[in-house]
């Protein structure tokens, strides 16, 4: 989904002028060919991050759409005061592209983990979220920003991640259903999508048939549609790449003590602790619980006991 | 250039009713840059058409009251505006939110922010063709976040000379002098070392500080290092650690406006 949202805005150099793409010394191989053809609008601000949010925000100011590439905790989390005043404080439709959400860079540490952005980024006023869960959000996420007034973030995996949608005919910011169901739904985004849809399968052959529902944009999410979407449900459960405690789980918690409806809520993620176990991808959600087959026990249980 | 010394000291007469008014600190980095800011708003900075405007960015933004009142001898900033500073349901926050008035181009507060915006603006009006300047002015503290040396490292090698720093180097922070926390000095090599063109003048020296202004570069990005006093206009505010936070009373209204009749 990485390749397919660089390609996306890539595309749309051909068009427009006005587009420029900064990057703290990351993307290997993403922007060799773009470097050559576009190599006016295209800037490696090295490794200095404070510099590299605050130099995009006045590149902003001066009439460019601004694309910043990195790594996540490198685009959030080292210069976050700058993507608040700078980015997000002035409202300028900066673009902040990240790559290896969750746990996807498995090996390589918690220092290059991103299980907490979506926390950090609820506290960032006029930012706009998006946490595509295959090629085909992100693509739509991408065009999404292209056009956008306010600032946007986005969260991506790395690359070689299958299509889940079968058509890209769809509106970005709405909650998405992906697989009609009943009794118990799954709200997942991002690139855990693998592992809910294998969960899906491994359900069905057990007769069981939970409705699956993306949010590409998870901030700010449409909770009355996605509700309603949820019409007929007893038990929904949200399934993230990322610390449980302050993810899209924890958003909607807020709003369902609020709303009251009729289904139990049930939050699945990486509890919030630091990561110190080196294992690869897989391993690591199947220790987290977030692999296809604990999402799927998770809702055997939930049905027979009623509870978890 | 006696205009501009009266035109700087009526600035500094309304940042001492500002401060006074508001009961705020910060009234000595106010006094520090009012020559400075005076001369960029007078003689400097090209200001119409509005498309085509030159860039000022204060990035030490705890001197605001001497912006506000600068915008407010240029006419940009109405009485009634500037009565609105620090005020509840006010009009003009102690730091810059940019969408407070016209001119206030960044919104700024926290230091090393505003030099980095400003580097980004000037690239981003190279590459339109635009002959606009980006000036920005940043304190000798503020010099000691990371941000400062990493946009430094890299203005340079952009070829930024549509760039301009100036340095309000009045060597007193909130709690010290910079040459006595840290290793500041020699700054001027610093600078030179990573590749600007520095210029070191008096800050108070408006000739000085217009023909620095205009210093052509060879290419390259600008600094300023001007040596100002803190508290400069207001004698008993001189070079006085104090008047980084001092609040300044009726009886320090009264003889400050004295000295500055």
């Amino acid at each position: 989904m990485r390749n397919t949202f660089v390609n996306t805005i890539v595309e749309a150099f051909k068009n427009r002028t006005d587009i420029f793409i900064v990057s703290g010394d990351a993307g290997l191989g993403v922007f060799d060919e773009f470097k050559e053809t576009y190599s006016d609008r295209f800037l490696n601000l090295g490794i200095a991050e404070q510099n590299m949010a605050s130099f995009s925000a006045g590149l902003s100011m001066a009439g460019f759409k601004v694309y910043a590439y990195n790594i996540i905790p490198f685009l959030l989390y080292r210069c976050y005061e700058q993507v608040r005043n700078d980015i997000c404080y002035q409202k300028l439709p900066v673009v902040l592209v990240g790559i290896g959400s969750g746990i996807t860079y498995a090996f390589q540490g918690m220092t290059h983990y991103s299980v907490e952005d979506i926390g950090i980024v609820q506290t960032l006023p006029n930012l706009k979220v998006f946490s595509p869960i295959d090629p085909i959000e992100a693509k739509l996420a991408a065009y999404y920003s292209l056009k956008s007034e306010f600032p946007v973030y986005v969260r991506l995996a790395k690359r070689g991640e299958p299509n889940i949608h079968k058509s890209d005919n769809f509106e970005i910011t709405d909650p998405q259903l992906i697989e009609e169901g009943e009794l118990v739904a799954i709200i997942f985004h991002g690139s855990i999508g693998e592992e809910v849809m294998k969960a899906g399968e491994m359900l069905q052959a057990k007769g069981i048939y939970p409705r699956l529902i993306s949010l590409p944009m998870v901030i700010p999410i449409d909770t009355e549609r996605l509700f309603y979407m949820l019409t007929g449900i007893k038990y929904v459960v949200t399934v993230e790449e990322h610390f449980v405690n302050c993810g899209i789980g924890n958003l909607l918690s807020n709003e369902y003590a609020k709303a009251n409806p009729r289904w139990k809520l049930f939050n699945l993620g990486i509890p919030t602790k630091f990561i110190h176990e080196i294992k690869d991808l897989k391993g690591m959600r199947e220790h987290f619980g977030i692999s296809a087959s604990k999402i799927s026990d998770f809702i055997k249980q939930l049905l027979i006991k009623g509870e978890a | 250039m006696d205009d501009l010394a009266q035109i700087a000291k009526e600035v500094r007469r309304t940042i001492i009713h500002l401060a006074h008014r508001s009961k705020g600190p910060h009234v000595g980095a106010a006094l520090s840059c009012a020559d400075i800011l005076s001369v960029l708003y007078f003689r400097v900075l090209r200001l119409d058409p509005w498309e085509k405007r030159d860039i000022f960015i204060l990035s030490k933004a705890h001197a605001a009251m001497a912006l506000y009142s600068t915008l407010h001898g240029k006419g940009i900033i109405s009485d009634e505006q500037i009565a609105g500073y620090y005020k509840d349901n006010g009009t003009l926050p102690a730091h810059l939110d940019r969408f407070t008035s016209n001119y206030i181009e960044v919104s700024a507060g926290s230091l090393g922010h505003g030099f980095n915006i400003g580097l980004g603006m000037a690239l981003g009006f190279k590459k339109k063709n635009e002959a606009r300047k980006v000036y920005t002015l940043i304190g000798d503290g503020e010099s000691q976040e990371g941000s400062i040396w990493e946009g430094a490292l890299f203005a340079p090698k952009l070829g930024l000379d549509n760039f301009t720093a100036i340095m309000d180097f009045n060597n007193l922070q909130g709690y010290g002098r910079a040459c006595d926390l840290c290793s500041f000095q020699p700054i001027k090599l610093k600078w030179e070392a990573f590749g600007w063109h520095v210029i070191e003048i008096d800050g108070h020296d408006y000739e000085a500080l217009q023909s620095a202004c205009m210093e052509n570069t060879n290419g390259k990005p600008k600094i300023i290092i001007a040596n100002t006093i803190k508290g400069k206009g207001v004698s008993f505010m001189e070079d006085q650690l104090i008047w980084h936070y001092y609040i300044v009373n009726d009886e320090h209204k009264a003889s400050a406006l004295e000295e500055l009749k």
